[in-house]
């Protein structure tokens, strides 16, 4: 169990900034997620990691080693590969021999290793095979075995399950998941999946243009999030944004505009009455908390009426977009309803859960 | 009615294929074919008017080509060049075209663009000063400098080649090999190589064959250790025409051979992928 800590690590492509002044430290045993949309420079900062590019600038330590200038085989550290990179000229088992032969492990400790690490990944009726007989799946926890093989510092994930077929991927989640907490080793885990993260990431750091957005747990970075990227690329549908005014009427303060009039709450009140500025700001509400009539969870809602534009009808879940003044209103309710479009519906947005933010600086202020 | 109509349909389609594909076929053998039977027919078949395919076969005409003509020294001269081309190509071909297909650096594109512009001159152009600067470096007329010649002139197509074979490997089997404890040069040789050996032979032998099959800077430059195809150009155009068939067919045996090992691996060679 190794702590990797990142300073001020910067790589650039020419003038592209990939990745932009990143300090992270991730603590032994932990499994990170590296999340956010392609080109956020997530893959680059793993490879940087992994000392497959070289940093522009900054430093990277395992625990207390500077190992920014090492190259990839020094570094003590496995990899699994988007496209499993297994290599096809070689036998499952060479495969996965392959990084003890290197470290000249004797032949009794490598078969013993090679035998232990095919039956935790259940593929020890495969060792003899060549990767072009094998299916994705197989192949995938090939990629794995031979990462976790010789026990690295710091395990690397880039995409891993991107890959494979929807129901694989989910069993592979949990799996990779387990393994990695019976190992307890340091994991850098890179993805475009807000499933993935939330559900595999002891912490979650999302990117964006090079620059780590939030770091936080799952529970933070969804009910936290500290800016409009985070709160927009978190969650699914996305969150709702509406430009709003605030207002101060009766002692109450709201968030105002056309067609929608949304009271802050007493706990929220000393954020809101500092703003200097009353205009320009974004409302964001999730559409899991808007609520149909009949399901309100609580009594601190306020109701908006709008007409049926659109209903997603997944019979899990109904997705219903609602046509509002300031345009359409998302909002998801658990279960198989009826839903008409066309016609008008209530709903009650819940006061508990809005967030408020800057829309200049596209900060959070609650 | 619409039934019957469809399968008869695709049954013309596919006679007028079968047709086109006979002529294509024959267009290309027949030449072949044609220097083949010759090459074996005896001196008095050959020469009869009426007697379109001869019965009857000698070898007369390979012991005096071989041996009377001297062929065989030329043959081994051949088989030294070409070696030594294959070689040199490969050696020299490998890291070039790695770098072409690897990485990014200013120029690269105008490199390849080279490697094509090499092809642009006449050899007629090139020939008396290539020979005047070999005859100062004093490798005119010796296996080296015929070598040296034809590796010049092959080795931009084998780079080219060479880079777009190894683009195919995947560079995740190197990085997978480098993160696992080898170095960038260990990874080339270890994983990078064995993949594409196959693409690699195909293309050394096509060099091989390249230079096997080249005759004018062959004739420029050699008096006397002159290839195969130098040599028949000087003793045998001046036999009697019997003998140029012979000659044709010994010329043309071994690169065809050659071909029809590798004719798996000649496509992938161009870097066109069929999958």
């Amino acid at each position: 169990m190794v702590k990797v800590r990142l300073e001020g690590l910067k790589k650039y492509f020419d003038k592209v900034k990939a990745v932009n002044d990143i300090d992270l430290e991730i603590i032994p045993g932990e499994f990170v997620v590296l999340l956010g949309p392609s080109g956020c420079g997530k893959t680059t900062l793993l490879r940087c990691i992994s000392g497959l590019e070289r940093v522009t600038e900054g430093k990277i330590f395992f625990d207390n080693d500077n190992i920014t200038y090492l190259s990839p085989r020094d570094r003590n550290i496995s990899m699994v590969f988007q496209n499993y990179a297994v290599w096809p000229h070689m036998t499952v088992k060479n495969n996965i021999a392959f990084p003890l032969r290197i470290k000249k492990y004797s032949q009794q400790q490598i078969q013993e290793k090679v035998i232990w690490v095919a039956n935790l990944l259940g593929i020890d009726n495969l060792l003899d095979r060549y990767p072009a007989q094998l299916s994705g799946g197989q192949r995938q926890r090939v990629a794995v075995a031979r990462a976790i093989v010789m026990e690295p510092r710091v395990l690397l994930m880039d995409e891993p399950l991107s890959n494979l077929d929807a129901l694989l991927r989910v069993r592979m989640r949990a799996e990779i998941k387990k393994l990695q907490e019976k190992l307890k080793v340091t994991t850098i885990y890179v993805t475009h999946d807000q499933v993935e993260a939330m559900t595999m990431g002891d912490r979650i750091a999302v990117l964006e243009q090079g620059i780590i957005q939030q770091f936080g747990n799952s529970d933070e970075i969804y009910h936290n999030p500290v800016n409009i990227f985070v709160a927009g690329f978190i969650g699914s549908p996305q969150m709702n944004f509406i430009e709003v005014e605030i207002v101060h009427k009766n002692e109450i303060f709201y968030l105002g505009t056309k067609g929608l009039e949304v009271p802050v709450l007493d706990i929220l009140k000393d954020k809101v009455s500092k703003l200097s500025d009353k205009r320009n700001y974004i409302l964001g509400i999730r559409p899991e908390h808007i609520y149909t009539a009949d399901r309100a969870q609580t009594d601190k809602v306020v109701t908006t009426k709008g007409k049926v534009y659109f209903a997603e009808l997944l019979r899990s879940d109904t997705v219903i977009h609602l046509e509002k003044e300031f345009g359409l209103l998302v909002i998801k309710t658990p279960g198989d309803l009826k839903i008409e479009e066309g016609k008008e519906l209530e709903v009650l947005i819940d006061l508990s859960r809005i967030h408020l933010f800057e829309k200049d600086t596209r900060k959070a202020i609650f | 009615m619409m039934s019957q109509k469809i399968p008869i349909a695709l049954k013309i389609r596919q006679l007028v294929t079968i047709f086109l594909v006979g002529i294509i076929v024959i267009w290309f053998l027949s030449p072949v074919v044609l220097i083949t039977i010759s090459a074996f027919a005896s001196p008095g078949d050959y020469y009869q008017i009426e007697k379109v395919i001869p019965t009857h076969f000698t070898l007369n005409q390979f012991k005096s080509l071989f041996f009377g003509l001297e062929a065989w020294k030329a043959i081994l001269t051949s088989i030294k060049v070409a070696g030594l081309t294959m070689l040199l190509s490969f050696i020299l071909g490998l890291p070039a075209g790695y770098a072409l297909s690897r990485y990014i650096f200013p120029g690269k594109n105008f490199l390849k663009l080279l490697c094509l512009a090499t092809k642009m001159l006449p050899l007629m152009v090139l020939a008396v000063p290539l020979l005047i600067i070999f005859m100062k470096m004093g490798v005119s007329d010796t296996i080296w400098g015929t070598s040296l010649a034809h590796t010049a002139m092959v080795l931009p197509i084998i780079i080219l080649i060479f880079s777009s074979i190894l683009s195919g490997v995947s560079v995740d089997y190197e990085e997978a090999a480098m993160i696992f404890g080898l170095s960038r040069l260990h990874a080339f040789f270890r994983i990078t190589i064995p993949l594409a050996l196959p693409g690699l032979a195909a293309s050394a032998i096509f060099a091989f064959v390249l230079s096997w099959n080249e005759v004018f800077v062959a004739t420029i430059l050699t008096l006397t250790n002159r290839t195969l195809p130098a040599h028949i150009l000087k003793t045998a155009m001046a036999s009697p025409d019997y003998l140029k068939f012979t000659a044709g067919f010994i010329m043309a045996a071994p690169a065809m051979v050659f071909i029809f090992f590798v004719r798996k691996h000649l496509v992938t060679m161009w870097g066109i992928s069929l999958k």
